[in-house]
């Protein structure tokens, strides 16, 4: 009797939630192949939603932006956030404050990131003003409005948004690192740098993928932070996937082009998570052998 | 017995008004959903929900803040429920595209009946017919192509004549250049924006080819020269605007353009609103009609519509009868208009009255003269000329140009007819 309730708590929330991800997931890929405009219809047009959208200079710069801002968002997020939680590390005073302060950034919606720092960044009012205020009348920060590095600005803001929660799991990552390793290598005469390259650091492997992993979901569905920030300019500069996918969907009336560019983007996601899927497989297999 | 025949006025028309539906015994509903949520826009569409409610209605208005396309976004799944709102906002092309997907309301009669059709410029006409019906009745009219003058960079340029052609206007914004005006151009960095720009040149440079090209998608206009001098006067105005800017709304400038720190803005009727709602006086700007080359005006047409969903209740098909008679009555649309500070759609409302400003005046006796002279045509920028795939895939060629320099007005000009057939 009990094992029943047992079943019925965990597969009755799972099946439903597994029916919606696939559910919908299979109804986006049917969409992307069908005719649909205005409204979703049945039909057949083949690949020609796909050729479409990746015959349009809006989904090849969403692309290339795609890449330059997830390598640079995933890489200086992490290395932010390492940074953070090694400095925390260093049994400080006010660890708890500085440790809030620095996550409080994950607790504002990326919509409000966005348009502070579009404000932050603009040369007009922002830092270059600011700095040129000073008396450093030559000091040019206009990244905003340059189109070639644009999609950096979008990195900064995100970096700044995410890097707090890096940190977070950085440092528990830190905290679970066993005393008497660090002890011993301590014994053996390991100074801070080498303590921290040899024998902490080697250890956090695991969760330093997880932070990779989930940051660079993060990137690949980020939509609301270029809105906001850029919205997608100057010109089509700063255009990512999600951008475009909502653009063809919503604004130009096509649901089944719109729908083709979710399947890449979701394809994109899965070049991503099956690799660190099979990783896991293979660390799991490795640690049952040992 | 001025009490009695006031009264009796008043049920003559209260009969009159009340409709076939009054006479059923049924009163008369209407769902209606919107974007216009706040400020004039919202102010406008609530008293026009009061009229509706004096005239024995029962008004049920949803508005969806936020961008037209989350309005589009609650109606489509309404659509497609099954429930659609008896009345919605649409506009441009769109009114034919989405009542292809769900039967309307054929208004012909009523229109008829109104003599409506006589007084509405004929291609706001055709956009809201589709197939000859009226399914759609436009609410009021925006010129895109307006000249707002900073009357403080006119001193500091020492002029004090509006220009007429885009040869007056470049030599106005140099002399504002050499005069101290820091950006000769104020402007906002959105998509629209930058459409309007180029829309802006392009009509005043040749009405004829701006109909053939951008509304009527000849490839051989596409390709013409009139393309390529619409993107060289559009660079110009680009060099003018401050490239700060980078992605804001037009009036985050306001200040600086009324300071005479920019000197002139090209856009719609909705500005002159909005520089009010700010706090500026009318003495601070002066309205223009935008530049033309031909000398006779050219009027670039954006109009708010209301597109009626067929229903079966009979409460709910008295109240399309009734809004629809609304919509189209001088009265209403003369409250309306000088809410927003659009103009009315019909001809013949006048605007010599003491609720219109000098800029409304102009405005419609400048469209007056754009359609006696074929030049009132329909606006790229703001989806009243094409259907919003192909609008947007020329905004994204006119707003890439805008924002970088190094492209020159033939490489735009191809790009523009490419991505037109990219689109088709």
């Amino acid at each position: 009797m009990r094992r029943i309730a047992e079943y019925v708590t965990i597969w009755v929330p799972l099946l439903l939630s597994a029916g919606h991800v696939v559910l919908f997931t299979a109804w986006t890929t049917w969409m992307s192949f069908t005719p649909s405009t205005l409204m979703p219809v049945s039909g057949w047009v083949g690949w020609r939603n796909y050729t479409a959208v990746l015959g349009t200079r809006n989904w090849s710069i969403a692309f290339d932006n795609l890449l330059l801002f997830g390598a640079g968002f995933v890489v200086l997020t992490a290395l932010t956030g390492l940074g953070l939680a090694i400095l925390l590390d260093q049994r400080i005073r006010g660890e708890n404050v500085l440790r809030s302060v620095f996550l409080y950034p994950m607790a504002v919606s990326f919509v409000v990131t966005g348009t502070v720092w579009s404000w932050l960044l603009n040369p007009g009012m922002g830092v270059q003003k600011l700095v040129n205020g000073w008396g450093w009348t030559g000091f040019r920060f206009d990244w905003l409005i340059d189109r070639d590095m644009a999609i950096w600005t979008v990195v900064i803001a995100g970096i700044w948004q995410a890097s707090g929660f890096a940190m977070a799991l950085f440092l528990a990552g830190l905290r679970s690192v066993e005393g008497d390793l660090i002890k011993a290598a301590q014994i053996d005469g390991a100074g801070p740098i080498r303590l921290y390259t040899r024998v902490i650091l080697p250890s956090l492997w695991p969760i330093a993928v997880a932070v990779f992993v989930i940051l660079l979901q993060f990137a690949i569905k980020t939509f609301d932070l270029v809105r906001a920030l850029t919205g997608g300019g100057p010109g089509l500069a700063t255009q990512l996937p999600a951008l475009v996918v909502y653009d063809f969907m919503f604004q130009r009336g096509h649901i089944g082009r719109g729908s083709a560019a979710a399947v890449l983007m979701l394809l994109t996601l899965l070049g991503v998570l099956l690799p660190y899927g099979a990783w896991k497989l293979y660390r799991q297999r490795r640690a049952a052998r040992a | 017995m001025t009490s009695i025949h006031r009264r009796t006025v008043l049920a003559g028309t209260a009969a009159l008004l009340g409709t076939a539906a009054r006479a059923q015994g049924v009163k008369p509903r209407l769902t209606a959903i919107s974007q216009w949520s706040a400020g004039s826009d919202g102010a406008a569409i609530t008293a026009l929900g009061k009229k509706f409610e004096e005239r024995g209605g029962v008004w049920q208005h949803s508005p969806v803040p936020g961008f037209t396309t989350d309005m589009m976004n609650k109606l489509r799944a309404q659509i497609m429920a099954g429930d659609p709102p008896a009345c919605s906002q649409l506009k441009g092309p769109e009114i034919a595209a989405w009542s292809k997907i769900a039967p309307t309301v054929d208004l012909s009669e009523t229109v008829a009946a109104a003599g409506y059709e006589k007084v509405v410029s004929p291609d706001l006409a055709r956009l809201h017919k589709p197939g000859g019906k009226w399914a759609a009745l436009p609410l009021q009219v925006y010129r895109t192509n307006a000249v707002y003058l900073s009357k403080r960079a006119m001193d500091k340029a020492k002029a004090d004549k509006i220009p007429v052609t885009w040869d007056d206007f470049n030599v106005l914004a140099e002399k504002m250049k050499a005069g101290g005006v820091a950006n000769p151009i104020a402007n906002g960095g959105t998509r629209p924006d930058d459409g309007q720009k180029f829309e802006a040149a392009l009509v005043g440079i040749s009405p004829a080819a701006y109909r053939a090209a951008i509304m009527n998608l000849d490839a051989k206009a596409l390709n013409g020269p009139e393309i390529k001098a619409a993107f060289a006067q559009t660079r110009k105005i680009a060099d003018w605007m401050d490239p700060n800017t980078a992605a804001q709304h037009f009036s985050t400038n306001l200040a600086r353009f009324i300071a005479g720190d920019m000197g002139i803005m090209i856009q719609g009727g909705w500005a002159q609103g909005v520089l009010l709602n700010a706090g500026f006086k009318l003495d601070d700007f002066i309205i223009a009609p935008g530049p033309t080359n031909n000398g006779k005006p050219v009027f670039l047409l954006n109009a708010d519509a209301f597109i009626f969903w067929q229903r079966k209740e009979p409460d709910l098909i008295a109240g399309q009868k009734l809004m629809a008679e609304l919509v189209m009555d001088p009265a209403i649309q003369t409250m309306y208009s000088q809410i927003t500070g659009s103009i009315p759609v019909r001809s013949d409302v006048d605007l010599s009255g003491p609720g219109w400003s000098d800029g409304q005046r102009e405005t419609a006796s400048t469209l007056k003269g754009a359609i006696a002279a074929n030049q009132a045509v329909l606006s790229l920028a703001h989806n009243m000329a094409q259907e919003n795939g192909m609008t947007a895939a020329m905004i994204d060629v006119i707003t890439e140009f805008v924002k970088n320099s190094k492209i020159t007005p033939e490489q735009a000009t191809t790009r523009l007819a490419e991505a037109v057939e990219g689109a088709r």
